[in-house]
């Protein structure tokens, strides 16, 4: 009984929706002729930031653009934890929402085909005149694919290096390593043994968990690139490997301030951040820092982000993204780009960055006030000058870089690294695995 | 069965094995002591690191070396969970779901071990086989195509769905179980005397052999509401939306490995709260439990 | 009545048969259908799915990995059973005897039964975590070591063991343990005591009642639950996965955790089919033996 109260409820309330939003697309559309509009899209977003505050930005960013549009949005949260397979179900034709935040356009657009997954939105592109203008280049490559254009960009995941300044003060250090050899040295002086001689305190940890995302800056630091622009060939048997290699071997045996540890799984570099068993992360993703200035009042004044240190070639800092698109099985299209086109007006790309502690690709936003305020947003600032995309133009990137054995890096590493194996022959294999992996994408006609 | 069994015994003490030891008994019973105590440690040692770190502040439980015992005791964590996990709606979910899918594979469960266990008819051993083979399918193997058949049927982030996929990987067990227990406990002649007093089978196996098979019959049903309550794997795929995750999905979504995750003291909070009417069910259910086993899977 | 009995009977078993048909029967024959095909997701699009006959048993089977993984399924399967069940009847016992507090002792054994297996996966791993383990600070203070255990991460071997196998072993163990107890105490339920009173008589002492009177009787129970956990032990995947992910160097790999990789990593639904085919082959096995068991039991009557 009380679900057939719901049912004719929801209906009454759709139709008295379906009314306005036919009155206002009739404005809004001003010449074109009035189109039934559907009242309902299902939009997901991954969680980030405080959740609690993110929630809130998303019930106001819909409830906003329901009384603008008429267009009611269903928000869900979908954990980081379970995105991944979220995902992948959807680009095997699992159940899709209509638009979304999404992540690794290449892969997933690459298994949706032209079924599910990603939907190119070619025709909507005129509705941002301003792209080029409004956000950093670089982060509209990671919305473009084969030549289609699939969302907005409104999100970048830069990762600085962060240290304990409380400890580097004890060990006698003034500032941020600036280079490979500093940081070394810092390294060792941050670190910290027992009695026994067991280590309590590492000076050094890579980057997040995922040890394969950790390895990536040191490469492009040292020179190298994954693959060639085509993302046909892999190009990962030169000098910038061996370079890269061997700089992390020796922080783990020579130097003794990376943990031996750091390849397997509950290696968790930002957890010993907190705890103070790690004095230094040389890559450390995004939330890390926001984290800290929120959770962790007990350890303001005692760490301090800087522009990664530089290797051979550069300081690289790894950068990953997001973007909002659409879905293939939408039948709401036009629908979600009206609301992207919401989302991505300056206003609400500010809402966006500030709620969830992102870096904006939108120029005025990282300009503003919001990103200047603290030492530690300045950095990340400046840090943006050295990101690179982690985005490469092979479907299979993802299955490459996967932190688990049997990926292609994450077994080089391992050889190379933890096993100390001979450095020509790992590479070699390597680079002979992951070009066998690439070719899985390119069909002979 | 039980003269053969004790049959040793006999031949052991004729030839005088045995002989009255009460400090080999004090030695064996301090023996069991000492295991139980381990035991007890090791059983409970990641239930108290749960509660304990439910009552601690984030930084407090990042503390290096781990404190065993909070600084201080902060109720942060249960006024917070709320916002960030919806765990009491959570909770219902996995009663709901949980409840439904174990009611379902009792009843299916017990008409079908009810008919393998008393009657003989033609396909009866491959039905037999084929329902406990199913048993032998690892889950990872079977989780796509499953997947695709609930979306297929439009099943896919619905109740029914996922009670449907339950009650049927529970059923080999459940068939199993009753079937052992209808063998042992109830009696042919009972259902005989019905059919003669003009009973028809079905109403004999509904007025009659289930209401004295009630102790098995929630033995299975308790098997098959924890079996549910704990999965994680089937309702990450096939309800994984929304307001309508179970608690395992719910929890699971915001627990990182190995103590890392930013809400990690809210995640023990829920998880305490969530165990909670796991436990109480347990407190009343526990003598239906061993009593129907007891009675279903011992000859 | 002949054919109103058969009616019966059909009607009777048909809910349960479709059930078993739709959720059981048929993924596995479509999935081990796939390990036939060529199914890469990254390819499926462009060239569908293509018979590839036994390529991809070839492939996972010259995978040392996979190798490797056979034979620490099958390692940890039978440490997990062979310790929980020892401890299983000890702690069966416990609940078993009459002492004030019983009540307590039985919820406390049960403990594990309610924490959400996923988050005291979690919890273990926080426990066991080289650097934070609350564990070894403690071993530490007591002087009892002088540098920390690497619980899940010490690659060192002895023969086909070592730590993290041990490690991940006794997790397992602990997440099984209610069900092995209340099972256990279920068979213990079911002895008539005269036959104690028997061995009283005859002058026994508690570990021969146990030797003589217990095990034997217990075996029928023993032997349903060994069966029933060799076939979820040879598929599971969960603690190990989240445990270790297989880790140090395959020490803890698994056939159900390689296979999930090749699904979920590598976008490879074949080869995680073909790995998927095995552990069906393997359980098959057993699982034939068990049910030639169930069958024989009934004809027994």
């Amino acid at each position: 009984m009380s679900t057939m109260v719901r049912i004719t409820n929801g209906w009454r309330g759709r139709c008295a929706r379906a009314g306005a939003a036919l009155a206002v697309s009739a404005v809004a559309m001003g010449a074109a002729a009035p189109q039934a509009f559907a009242q309902e899209i299902e939009f997901w977003t991954q969680s980030y930031g405080d959740l609690i505050a993110w929630q809130r930005t998303m019930d106001e960013l819909t409830s906003e653009f329901e009384e603008q549009s008429g267009i009611e949005v269903n928000h869900e949260l979908v954990n980081w934890s379970v995105a991944f397979n979220r995902w992948l179900t959807v680009a095997q034709g699992g159940a899709a929402p209509d638009c979304a935040d999404m992540f690794w356009l290449h892969s997933f657009s690459a298994i949706g085909g032209d079924e599910y997954g990603p939907l190119p939105i070619n025709e909507y592109r005129d509705r941002w005149p301003d792209l080029e203008a409004q956000f950093y280049e670089g982060s509209l490559q990671d919305v473009n694919w084969n030549g289609d254009f699939y969302g907005i960009p409104w999100r970048g995941d830069v990762r600085p290096l962060i240290y304990r300044t409380d400890y580097a003060a004890e060990a006698g250090l003034e500032g941020a390593p600036d280079t490979w050899d500093e940081l070394v040295e810092h390294a060792k002086a941050m670190t910290v043994r027992d009695d026994n001689g067991n280590v309590t305190r590492w000076g050094f940890a890579l980057g997040p968990d995922n040890v394969s995302q950790a390895y990536v800056p040191y490469y492009w630091q040292a020179g190298g690139l994954f693959m060639t622009e085509d993302g046909r060939t892999a190009t990962i048997d030169n000098e910038a490997t061996r370079t890269a290699l061997t700089f992390i071997r020796d922080l783990v045996w020579e130097h003794e301030v990376l943990n031996p540890d750091f390849m397997e799984r509950g290696h968790d570099p930002e957890a010993d951040f907190q705890s103070g068993i790690v004095a230094m992360i040389g890559s450390a993703p995004g939330p890390t820092a926001p984290t800290l200035a929120s959770d962790f009042p007990e350890l303001d004044g005692k760490w301090a982000l800087a522009i990664p240190a530089e290797g051979p070639a550069g300081r690289d800092a790894y950068a990953g993204s997001g973007y909002f698109g659409v879905l293939r099985g939408s039948d709401n299209v036009e629908e979600c780009v009206q609301w992207l086109q919401f989302l991505s007006t300056p206003d609400s790309m500010q809402r966006l960055s500030e709620a969830s502690g992102n870096v904006s690709p939108m120029r005025d936003v990282m300009a503003s006030d919001f990103w200047s305020d603290t030492e530690w947003k300045k950095t990340i600032t400046e840090t943006l000058e050295h990101a690179h995309t982690s985005q490469h133009p092979s479907p299979v990137w993802n299955a490459l870089v996967s932190p688990e054995p049997g990926a292609v890096i994450y077994d080089m590493m391992y050889e190379a690294v933890i096993q100390q194996q001979d450095l020509d022959e790992v590479i070699a294999r390597a680079q002979e695995r992951m070009q066998s992996e690439m070719d899985r994408a390119f069909v002979e006609e | 069965m039980t003269l053969t069994s004790a049959e040793p015994l006999r031949a052991t003490s004729r030839r005088g094995g045995f002989a009255r030891s009460p400090a080999a008994d004090r030695l064996t019973r301090f023996a069991v002591i000492a295991v139980t105590v381990l035991a007890l440690i090791y059983i409970l040692l990641p239930v108290y690191w749960m509660v304990k770190s439910s009552f601690q502040t984030s930084f407090d439980i990042r503390a290096q070396p781990p404190h065993w015992i909070p600084r201080e005791i902060t109720f942060q964590a249960y006024k917070d969970m709320g916002y960030i996990i919806p765990i009491w709606r959570y909770i219902l979910n996995s009663i709901y779901v949980s409840a439904a899918a174990a009611l379902l594979a009792t009843l299916i469960g017990a008409s079908a071990a009810y008919v393998l266990a008393r009657f003989r008819f033609p396909l009866m051993t491959l039905f037999l086989v084929m329902i406990l083979a199913t048993q032998l399918i690892p889950p990872i193997t079977r989780a796509f195509p499953i997947y695709s058949a609930i979306q297929a049927a439009g099943l896919l982030n619905s109740y029914t769905g996922i009670i449907i996929a339950y009650a049927g990987f529970s059923l080999p067990f459940s068939v199993m179980l009753l079937r052992g227990y209808f063998m042992n406990n109830c009696p042919p002649d009972l259902e005989e005397a019905a059919l003669v007093d003009g009973c028809t089978y079905f109403s004999a196996f509904w007025r009659i052999i289930l209401p004295i098979s009630l102790p098995g019959l929630a033995a299975v049903t308790i098997f098959t509401f924890l079996n549910a309550w704990n999965d994680f794997l089937w309702a990450s795929l096939l309800l994984s939306q929304g307001e309508m995750k179970t608690v395992q999905v719910g929890i699971g979504d915001f627990s990182a490995e190995g103590g890392g995750g930013r809400y990690i003291n809210l995640v023990m909070a829920a998880c305490v709260t969530a165990t909670i009417p796991a436990l109480i069910m347990f407190l009343f259910v526990q003598r239906w439990l061993v009593s129907g086993l007891t009675a279903g899977s011992v000859k | 009545m002949e054919r109103q009995k058969r009616l019966f009977c059909y009607l009777m078993v048909a809910p349960a048969v479709i059930f078993t048909f739709v959720l059981g029967l048929l993924p596995m024959i479509t999935s081990l259908g796939w390990s036939f095909l060529e199914y890469d997701l990254i390819r499926v699009q462009q060239t569908g799915t293509p018979f590839v006959g036994l390529e991809n048993y070839k492939e996972v089977l010259s995978d040392g990995r996979f190798v490797r993984s056979i034979t620490n399924t099958f390692l940890m399967t039978g440490l997990v059973i062979a310790f929980a069940i020892s401890l299983g009847l000890v702690l069966a016992h416990v609940m078993h005897s009459n002492y004030r507090g019983r009540a307590i002792v039985r919820v406390l054994i049960c403990a594990p039964w309610f924490v959400p297996p996923v988050v005291a996966a979690a919890i273990w791993m926080w426990l066991l975590n080289t650097d934070r383990s609350p564990i070894n600070a403690l071993l530490m203070d007591m002087g009892l070591i002088d540098s920390n255990i690497r619980f899940l991460t010490d690659s060192s071997t002895w023969g086909p063991f070592s730590v993290p196998l041990l490690s991940v072993t006794a997790v397992r163990a602990w997440n099984g343990l209610p069900f092995i107890v209340i099972f256990i105490l279920a068979g213990l339920q079911s002895i008539p005591r005269d036959l104690y009173e028997a061995a009283d008589v005859d002058g026994g002492n508690l570990w021969h009642k146990f030797r003589y009177v217990t095990l034997p009787l217990l075996k029928p129970v023993l032997g349903v639950l060994i069966m029933l956990l060799l076939i979820t032990g040879i598929g599971h995947f969960e603690i190990n996965y989240i445990m270790t992910g297989g880790g140090p160097q395959d020490l803890t790999n698994v056939m159900a955790v390689y296979s999930y990789l090749q699904a979920f990593n590598f976008f490879r639904f074949d080869l995680a089919s073909a790995a998927g085919g095995v552990i069906l082959v393997l359980t098959g096995i057993i699982c034939a033996l068990y049910i030639r068991g169930q069958l024989k039991n009934r004809d027994d009557r």
